[in-house]
């Protein structure tokens, strides 16, 4: 929010289009890890302002961003105060968490009170790996800050590519070697209670009159939405979808495989030796997906294409939708869940 | 890699060559082949000295009649950067040649005066080049070590008699321990083969206790590749001493070469103003008053003296010692070999033409008005007035020298004034053409102030390379900037056998030049004479400038035609608040003509660009800046030449070698001087673009640049990026050319572009069996 965001060279102008775009971001970034947390902070006159605290709240955390609210840009931007916000905030955080910092940059100078690498020093010293999407050109300084800190650095040519660098960042980068300290998480999956009208009751902190909620596995206690904290005994409370949106850039499904005669025959030989699940769960035997249940076409079959895929894991079969079901949105093979390997 | 290029086997350090590199190579081996000289045109951040050390080294050891190769720098950082790429090319060889004896190992070192290689913990610790000098003859002078070794002698003897009492009087004469090493080692004082810049050869000193200096004079003669300063090949007092011996088959280089007739004309000008020849009669004075005391002391010394100029033995190596200063300022060829004339033979009568030509030419300097006069006019008057002949005045500076020698004259940095009084009368008495004898009684920019220069011009660039030409078989001439190309033979007077401009092959365009010729308000732009001083076109400038500072990150660097045109925009930016408005966007750093206040300013420019500040310097073409400071990567994403930098037209030095040119090479006033400007410009501009993964934008701000006449002289690798959709833009225009080049250039790029714009080695064996990359295009040339 320095002088230069107010450039027009985005339209209408730099700042209304980076807005708009963080606030997809923003949804964006939440879609794909549920369990993460994100705070916004404006940089202006040469100071940093904290505009939000860290929170999982997506809609929170857009409302805030309305340029009305934010008041017009203005003065210098400090990348060394920012560094050495994000510093401050993610300091905190628990070891096992990735801890990034995404600057969107349109000054093309900064005017900082120090010396900004030292405070790049002190992001690589805590482990927060900084971005930065430019709007304008390459700064020296913010190329070598993300080359110091592991992070990525790109300059939008114009808004398409802007929407393009800033997701890129919403799917969080590969763990490094130094965050992977597994520790333990203490986690509830609550069950959610039914819809109907009549069983409404006062939920969460602000005691709102809902029907549909969850209900908190330790206190009881209920609340809205999904994924918290409980707001009594401060669980963190969780569905196993959004385990599997979170974890699959760290544990993704493995990519199906162009089922041939040779696989098939394989496959059924795995498939016969396995117990029956339970009876209500079919196999796949070759001719049936094994996620929508509808009829593809035999594997091998002289003149057909062969239009079906199966898990190399649990040997399954799938048709090509559910194979793109499974992997972009699901995150979890129905075949492997069901204890088929 | 190891390739085979026309039959030569070369080896190259890196993986991949660039096609120009290649090219290059093959241009330079067949002028090699030819023994000829050539002129080649390169862009910088190519890989120009590597290229070039490549093969002549893999030349040198496929044809063992080669001599060495001589490779002449301008600054001394630049002849580091060679050594340490020499460095690494011989480390890489070894590879292949293995290391030893009979290996064909490289003695490869770095030569430059002697306040660079003083290792001395006194005279090391002088200023100046001439005190070190100074300091180092006061202790190495054979007289002074003559001495020495006399009293040490007697010291021993007399010693044994009276019994220590004298052990302080030997002391008293002090020499360079170093210098005293080196000169008991006598020849066996050798180098190992190796590369040894300036530093490695004071360690080397250091650790042998043997002078650097002197070593690195000594070992010139082993060494197959010697770097030194242009001065030491140009200059005929240094070449004299330093290059006399070199043999015809060495191959000279002269790196970034562009400015090399300035090089050689200033090799030959001497200046003298009011204080010098206010010092040069105080000197006479002092060499008055030592041959009185010589010839009370020691009469015979002055008439062994006499006696040997009767002789006529006044080359060097008959005087004492052959000490190796004092050479004369004339070429080689035109020194006469005859005894020096009676009239000045004997020191005092030497003295009386001494004082009688100081005296003339105080004379000269009082005339209040401005003088041109050529040497033959010049020295007719001389005889009219003084009675001092042409032929007494050439041997002026042997004749001082001598005296010096026998007088055993020590800290000679006191008598420059006289020994430049003398280089000017000798240079008057030797060429009778190509030079202009100018008197100017004050500055032309404060003509209230009286500031008497009288100058002894040399118009002519051709008498200083001419023995370099005549004398070494190859005589290389390159740089990034050399166009008009067909110029330089003309000026220097010389008959390359290969004139080539290369061109880079980029994977990108990475440079933008752009041609501006109005503001905002669509006013032409200019520094012409009758349009600089429009306030108009100076907030045109600055609003460029501020413009441009809102778009471009990090470093821009700004040329003016001249320090007196930035003093003046400067004053009258600052009070139409053009300068605040631009330290709201970068921070400003301004040159000086204070070579301290100017590095100051430079360090200070880089940091600000290093912590992301961003800054933009203000400085000026022909400056030290212009010449020798790199604004490479982010210290230069743009570079603004405000104006079309031509010399000062209206200095009567240039006026005089205007005419000389016309005269002489048919070389068109109007011509030259745009040729002169616009290299200059290319220069400036050519600051920011020191590697291909380099980028920056390069900006002409003048509508001059318009016209054909200065944009068919810029370097073809600029000219074949100039858009005809980026030339006569106004400043919006360009502003918006500028966002978007940044842009581009700041996506991600592939370095590793092989193929386009490298070649590997099986790349080039297959160009080879096919003929060469350019067989066709060589052939239709």
């Amino acid at each position: 929010m320095s002088r230069a965001a107010s450039a027009q060279d985005l339209r209408p102008n730099r700042l209304a289009c980076i807005l708009g775009l963080c606030r997809s971001f923003i949804r964006e970034f939440f879609d794909q890890n549920p369990l993460s947390q994100l705070g916004i902070a404006i940089m202006r006159n040469g100071l940093v302002e904290k505009l939000t605290d860290l929170s999982g709240s997506p809609e929170a955390q857009v409302a805030k961003l309305d340029a009305g609210k934010l008041g017009s840009p203005a003065g210098d931007a400090s990348l060394q105060n920012a560094l050495d916000l994000s510093v401050s905030l993610l300091r905190s955080l628990p070891p096992y968490g990735h801890r990034e910092l995404l600057v969107v940059f349109s000054a093309l100078a900064t005017c900082d009170p120090g010396n900004v690498l030292d405070s790049a020093k002190a992001c690589k010293a805590n482990n927060i790996r900084v971005s930065v999407v430019g709007v304008a050109a390459e700064v020296y300084v913010c190329r070598r800050i993300t080359e110091e800190t592991g992070g990525t650095y790109g300059v939008a040519l114009n808004e398409t590519h802007l929407e393009q660098l800033l997701l890129a960042h919403s799917s969080p980068p590969p763990a490094t070697s130094a965050q992977a300290k597994a520790e333990l998480v203490r986690m509830g999956f609550p069950q959610r209670s039914t819809e109907e009208a009549s069983s409404a009751v006062f939920v969460g902190l602000e005691a709102r009159l809902l029907s549909g909620n969850y209900t908190c596995p330790r206190c009881k206690a209920r609340v809205p939405e999904l994924p918290c904290e409980c707001h009594i005994c401060g669980l963190t409370l969780i569905s196993s979808p959004h385990l599997a949106r979170s974890y699959h850039h760290l544990f993704p499904v493995p990519p199906y495989h162009e089922d041939s005669k040779e696989r098939a025959e394989e496959a059924a030989g795995v498939l016969i030796r396995q117990p029956a699940m339970r009876d209500e769960v079919p196999t796949s035997t070759g001719s049936y997906c094994f996620g929508c249940l509808r009829e593809v076409s035999q594997p091998g079959a002289a003149g057909q294409l062969h239009l079906t895929l199966r898990c190399g894991r649990c040997k399954q079969v799938f048709c090509f939708e559910c194979d793109a079901y499974v992997h972009e949105q699901l995150h979890n093979c129905p075949g492997c869940e069901f204890g088929g390997t | 890699m190891r390739f085979n290029l026309e039959g030569l086997t070369v080896y190259f350090p890196y993986e991949y060559i660039y096609p120009e590199q290649y090219r290059y190579m093959l241009e330079l081996k067949r002028a090699l082949d030819a023994r000829g000289h050539c002129l080649l045109e390169m862009p910088t951040g190519t890989g120009k000295t590597i290229t070039l050390l490549s093969l002549i080294t893999s030349y040198q050891l496929a044809h063992k009649e080669v001599g060495k190769l001589i490779y002449c720098t301008r600054t001394v950082p630049e002849m580091e950067k060679v050594l340490a790429e020499l460095a690494e090319l011989i480390e890489y060889r070894a590879k292949y040649l293995g290391r030893g004896p009979g290996s064909n190992e490289i003695l490869a070192l770095g030569l430059s005066s002697r306040k660079n290689l003083c290792i001395h913990p006194r005279v090391a610790e002088e200023g100046s080049r001439e005190s070190v000098d100074a300091g180092c003859r006061r202790l190495t002078a054979s007289w002074v070590r003559e001495r020495a070794a006399e009293r040490v002698s007697r010291g021993t003897t007399e010693g044994g008699e009276e019994g220590g009492s004298s052990g302080g009087a030997v002391g008293e004469i002090e020499l360079c321990d170093y210098f005293e090493g080196h000169e008991r080692a006598g020849v066996e004082a050798l180098l190992p083969p190796g590369v040894y810049t300036l530093s490695d050869l004071r360690d080397f000193g250091r650790k042998h206790g043997w002078c650097p200096y002197f070593l690195a004079r000594h070992m010139m003669a082993f060494a197959n590749v010697v770097v030194y300063n242009y001065q030491y090949m140009i200059d005929p007092k240094v070449s004299q001493m330093v290059s006399r011996e070199l043999e015809k088959e060495c191959v000279v280089v002269f790196d970034e070469a562009h400015n090399i007739d300035n090089v050689c004309i200033e090799a030959l000008s001497v200046n003298l103003r009011k204080q010098t020849l206010e010092a040069a009669g105080r000197n006479l004075g002092k060499l008055s008053n030592s041959i009185r005391r010589a010839r009370e002391a020691d009469a015979a010394r002055l008439q062994a003296e006499y006696n040997r100029l009767v002789a006529g033995l006044i080359a060097q190596g008959a005087l004492r010692g052959g000490e190796d200063w004092l050479a004369n300022p004339a070429l080689p060829a035109d020194v006469v070999q005859e005894t020096v004339p009676g009239n000045i033979r004997r020191a005092e009568h030497f003295m009386g033409f001494l004082h009688r030509f100081l005296a003339f030419l105080r004379d000269k300097m009082a005339s209040p008005v401005v003088t041109s006069q050529s040497p033959q006019v010049f020295l007719h008057e001389l005889q009219e007035r003084v009675q001092v002949d042409a032929k007494t005045l050439k041997f002026c500076y042997d004749r001082l020298s001598s005296l010096l020698k026998t007088l055993e004259i020590t800290n000679t940095d006191e008598f420059t004034p006289i020994q430049l009084v003398a280089d000017f009368a000798t240079l008057v008495g030797t060429y009778a053409k190509g030079f202009a004898i100018i008197m100017e009684p004050y500055d032309e920019r404060l003509p209230q102030v009286p500031d008497p220069v009288l100058q002894l011009s040399c118009l002519d660039a051709s008498l200083a390379m001419k023995p370099v030409f005549s004398k070494f078989q190859s005589v290389v001439i390159t740089s990034g900037t050399l166009s008009p190309i067909d110029l330089y033979p003309r000026i220097l007077n010389f008959n390359p056998v290969a004139i080539q401009s290369f061109q880079m092959t980029l994977t990108r365009d990475c440079l933008c030049p752009v041609v501006v010729t109005r503001g905002a308000d669509q006013m032409p732009m200019s520094t012409k004479f009758e349009m600089r001083g429009d306030p108009g076109v100076m907030r045109n400038y600055g609003r460029l400038l501020v413009d441009l500072s809102a778009v471009v990150p990090d470093g821009i660097v700004a040329f003016f035609v001249s320090y007196r045109y930035m003093d003046q925009i400067i004053a009258k930016w600052h009070d139409m608040g053009i300068l605040q408005e631009i330290m709201q966007h970068k921070l400003i750093f301004i040159e000086t003509q204070d070579v301290v206040e100017t590095t100051l300013a430079l360090d200070n420019f880089r940091r600000a660009c290093d912590s992301g500040r961003g800054a933009v310097f203000l400085s000026v073409a022909r400056g030290k800046v212009a010449e020798g400071i790199d604004f490479d990567r982010h210290y230069g994403r743009a570079v603004v030449m405000f104006g079309v930098p031509y010399q000062y037209t209206l200095s009567r030095i240039l006026r005089a070698r205007l005419e000389y040119l016309r005269e002489t090479f048919q070389i068109k006033e109007a011509d030259y001087l745009a040729f002169d400007a616009v290299r200059q410009a290319a220069q400036c501009v050519g600051r920011v673009i020191r590697s291909k993964a380099d980028y920056g934008m390069m900006i002409f701000a003048d509508k001059r640049y318009q016209r054909h006449d200065k944009r068919d002289k810029l370097p073809q690798w600029i000219t074949r990026h100039l858009k005809e959709a980026h030339m006569n833009l106004s400043t919006d225009m360009m502003v918006h050319v500028a966002r978007e080049f940044l842009r581009a250039m700041a996506q991600p790029y592939d370095r590793g572009a092989v193929g386009k714009s490298l070649l590997s080695e099986a790349a080039l064996a297959a160009l080879d069996a096919a003929g060469g990359l350019d067989g066709a295009g060589a052939a239709g040339a």
